[in-house]
């Protein structure tokens, strides 16, 4: 073996290790990264009542399942306000947002919000989230689908 | 005789079939008898046949509205349109399991007939594979799991209709089979992978035998993934088109994996490094196809406790588990076989980067499923329900994004073994002027994020490091052919598609990433409430409401509000909707959009005076290069067209030396 390819062979095993050493490190702070932050950005999925009894600081980030009750939805295009009652049965909370009711947002039908509590116990929404999902219930075989159901 | 026993029957005759092709596969393996190959070969066209037929009954009983079949009952109505009915094959559970079977019974022909020419051994071993497969998926639909032809009783009137979401749209019918095709051609790969490992061979062979089949699976991944951004974005009216909703994130990881395998697998061709390695993706790629499909059919996503509801779901998880407990362990009983004769070098080397590129591909394939798994693992933990955001996934993804695409124009400049300096100086000079021009652009066009400016500035660069190349490909072909400049481009091509089509590639991801950089940050969105004749100015658009109208049509009623674009000439006309399907729960919205080159209108109706149609609130984005998204991907799909163009065509002149440009270290590949 000549000097020189031992050299060459020492000169390679080095920039291998600062290489695995470069590839470790680049992993660990991804990982690093990625474990910060997937923990504070999970959002809670809660009903009023569950969001009651967790007593959430104002200004958490939580999305608010429930009914939007009957008769509670007011919206003023002038000013843009918007404002319905989200309740679960047990517990009713008044939520408060900005811009025209979206289209899938009725009264007395499901809904998520996602916003946060503010300091007087209402919920400022930032979003209603539509969810897409194929899953739909299906009415029972015997039940003659309603069609041509006028819009609102 | 219904369609409904016609495919029923044809699943049934299908599977003892698809047994038999294993067992036949597995003994011409064995014993190396052609007899037995030529059984499993007829064994998979007819299975092949069979489950295709199956499937077009399917379509067929939609087609006519068979009603007596549950599928058709749940996912069709009297009144969907023809086209919407055909494509209610994918619209849920069993039809899917169905389009997915029948895609894998064609591959599974494939391989049996094409496959096994040239490598009996590896390839008859692979084939037992694959029909192993397709006994599995063939289980899933005769039983109660997925069978898509079980009967309902009383047969109801009419049906409830797809889901509203599907049937709003032209690209539902692109969107799913291209994903589908991607997800089951890569179990190609990993059957010759897995063969690979069960007959010790310690070669490259099963990745030269698979390298089309694996580069087509990931660009109908790709091209299927951006078709499914652009369906979110013209249905689900809300101006995007990626949520990293979990659905989204089941489809990128295997492309994310696929990615960094179609590179990494080169330094194996070039240098014999990284065969555990290479292995190991191609497992990990196939087995996130699987854990796809297990998140979305299972309804595992909406709570952990809902999967055990579906039957198809435990089994699927033990399809999953099953496979990598066997291919896992192959890998391991077989590792001492894998050892690599050489090491990685220097770190200004093609290899390196590659080996960079493929730490970073698996690191956002890992940080996507810790946040696509991390809620449920809390759900199982804690029980409560979270849900993950975009912040975590913005906060991951885009500097790893964008280290991706400077790698995207470092790697292929980089000569294998190692660079000097002037060969660096040579590749990077134009690139880094490129690139600073991209920069500066991006803050003339009024980008001030990091990213933004970060993603114009690389996209520069790596367009810059293609036309280099495309440039001095061209020169040396006509100075060392006489071939003029455009015949040089089209032999460019012909004689070394792999690499130039591969060049194409990048050049649509810088696009895309163009797209994304200039759609996220530069959006503008404006509300009003407008009486007819009223007006809103957006940017230097004037847009007026022009009024509502009531539409009935057979299948749904719509409120259609017209607008007006003015844009300095008479304007143009766009309407948006708000639709209603009989079996929908709420409404959905038909956005209206205006493409250009420049940007897109995208006009939502989102509230209106439901009494006297008096009022309606519109929403406006204008969103710039959005277009360019689409297009982009199609530039992605075009170029590992032209990657995957058979050899035959480039190798005719086999004695002709290829030549390499001169000016260019970058080896053939």
């Amino acid at each position: 073996m000549s000097v020189a390819s031992a050299v060459r062979r020492s000169r390679g095993a080095s920039e291998r290790r600062l290489l695995a050493i470069t590839v470790l490190a680049i992993a660990i702070g991804i990982g690093y990264v990625a474990f910060q932050n997937v923990g504070a950005s999970a959002v809670y999925y809660l009903t009023p009542t569950e969001a009651a009894a967790r007593r959430l600081p104002p200004g958490t980030t939580t999305r608010l399942g429930g009914l939007v009750e009957e008769g509670s939805l007011r919206y003023d295009a002038a000013s843009q306000d918007l404002r319905f009652i989200i309740g679960d049965g047990v517990t009713r909370v008044i939520v408060i947002g900005k811009g025209a009711p979206p289209a899938l947002l009725r009264e007395d039908a499901g809904a998520v919000v996602e916003g946060y509590f503010a300091a007087d116990g209402s919920f400022r929404a930032t979003q209603v989230l539509a969810k897409h999902d194929e899953v739909y219930t299906a009415p029972s075989p015997s039940a003659t689908p309603a069609h041509r159901t006028p819009p609102p | 005789m219904s369609w409904g026993d016609v495919g029923s029957g044809a699943l049934r005759a299908a599977l003892p079939l698809a047994l038999w092709g294993l067992v036949s596969a597995a003994f011409a393996a064995r014993e190396r008898d052609g007899r037995f190959l030529g059984s499993a070969r007829w064994s998979a066209a007819c299975a092949f046949v069979l489950v295709a037929g199956a499937s077009a009954s399917m379509i067929a009983a939609l087609l006519s509205h068979d009603f007596s079949l549950r599928y058709v009952a749940l996912n069709n109505a009297r009144e969907t349109p023809p086209y919407f009915s055909a494509i209610s094959l994918w619209a849920s559970l069993q039809g899917s399991i169905l389009l997915w079977t029948t895609i894998l019974a064609g591959a599974v022909t494939f391989v049996a007939w094409r496959g096994t020419r040239d490598l009996p051994r590896l390839a008859t071993t692979a084939l037992a594979i694959l029909f192993a497969m397709l006994s599995f998926f063939l289980v899933l639909v005769v039983t109660p799991a997925a069978d898509p032809f079980v009967r309902i009783d009383p047969v109801p009137a009419d049906g409830t209709g797809p889901n509203p979401l599907l049937q709003d749209h032209w690209l539902m019918g692109l969107h799913p089979p291209l994903l589908y095709l991607g997800y089951v051609l890569f179990s190609i790969p990993f059957a010759y992978a897995v063969a690979s490992l069960i007959l010790g061979e310690s070669g490259d062979r099963w990745i030269t035998a698979t390298r089309r089949s694996a580069l087509v699976a990931w660009a109908l991944l790709g091209v299927g993934i951006v078709a499914g951004a652009w369906w979110s974005y013209a249905v689900l009216g809300w101006g995007g088109y990626w949520a990293w909703d979990p659905v989204e994130n089941a489809a990128i990881m295997p492309w994310l994996v696929a990615t960094a395998y179609l590179h990494s697998v080169m330094v194996e061709e070039k240098r014999r490094m990284l065969r555990t390695w290479n292995l190991s993706l191609v497992i990990g790629a196939f087995a996130l196809t699987i854990l796809g499909t297990f998140l979305t059919r299972s309804g595992v996503i909406n709570s952990v406790h809902s999967f055990s509801e579906s039957a198809i779901g435990p089994l699927l998880l033990g399809y999953l588990a099953a496979i990598l407990v066997f291919s896992v362990g192959l890998l391991l009983w077989r590792s001492v076989r894998l050892v690599d004769p050489e090491g990685i070098g220097t770190p200004l080397s093609r290899e390196a980067i590659f080996l960079f590129q493929n730490v970073l591909f698996v690191a956002a394939t890992l940080t996507v499923l810790l946040g696509t798994l991390y809620p449920l693992i809390v759900e199982a933990v804690s029980g409560d329900q979270v849900s993950i955001g975009s912040p975590y996934f913005d906060t991951v993804e885009v500097p790893l994004a964008l280290a991706l695409l400077f790698l995207m124009g470092v790697g292929p400049q980089l000569p294998w073994h190692g660079a000097s300096r002037a060969t660096l100086e040579r590749q990077f000079s134009v690139p880094i002027v490129a690139a600073a021009a991209g920069g500066i652009v991006a803050l003339l066009v009024g980008l001030r994020g990091a990213a933004g400016v970060l993603a114009f500035a690389l996209a520069a660069f790596v367009a810059a490091t293609v036309a280099q190349e495309f440039v001095r490909g061209v020169r040396a072909r006509h100075t060392l052919h006489g071939e003029a400049p455009q015949v040089a481009f089209v032999n460019l091509f012909r004689r070394n598609g792999r690499r130039y089509g591969g060049y194409v590639v990048h050049v649509g991801i810088a696009v895309v990433a163009l797209a994304v950089a200039m759609s996220q940050s530069l959006a503008v969105t404006k509300d009003a409430t407008l009486a007819p004749g009223g007006s809103m100015q957006v940017g230097s658009r004037t847009i007026v409401f022009e009024g509502l109208r009531d539409v009935a049509q057979p299948q749904r009623q719509q409120v259609v509000a017209d607008l007006r674009i003015l844009d300095g000439g008479s304007g143009v006309p766009l309407t948006t909707a708000l639709s209603y399907y009989p079996n929908g729960t709420s409404a959905v919205g038909s956005p209206g959009i205006r493409s250009t080159a420049g940007d897109d209108v995208y006009a939502i109706l989102a509230a209106y005076d439901a009494r006297s149609r008096a009022w309606a609130t519109i929403s406006i984005k204008v969103i710039p290069l959005v277009s360019w998204l689409w297009i982009g991907g199609a530039i992605v799909g075009l170029g590992a067209l032209l990657a995957a163009l058979p050899e035959a065509r480039r190798g005719r002149r086999a004695s002709a030396v290829v030549p390499v440009p001169a000016s260019s270290p970058a080896g053939a590949e």
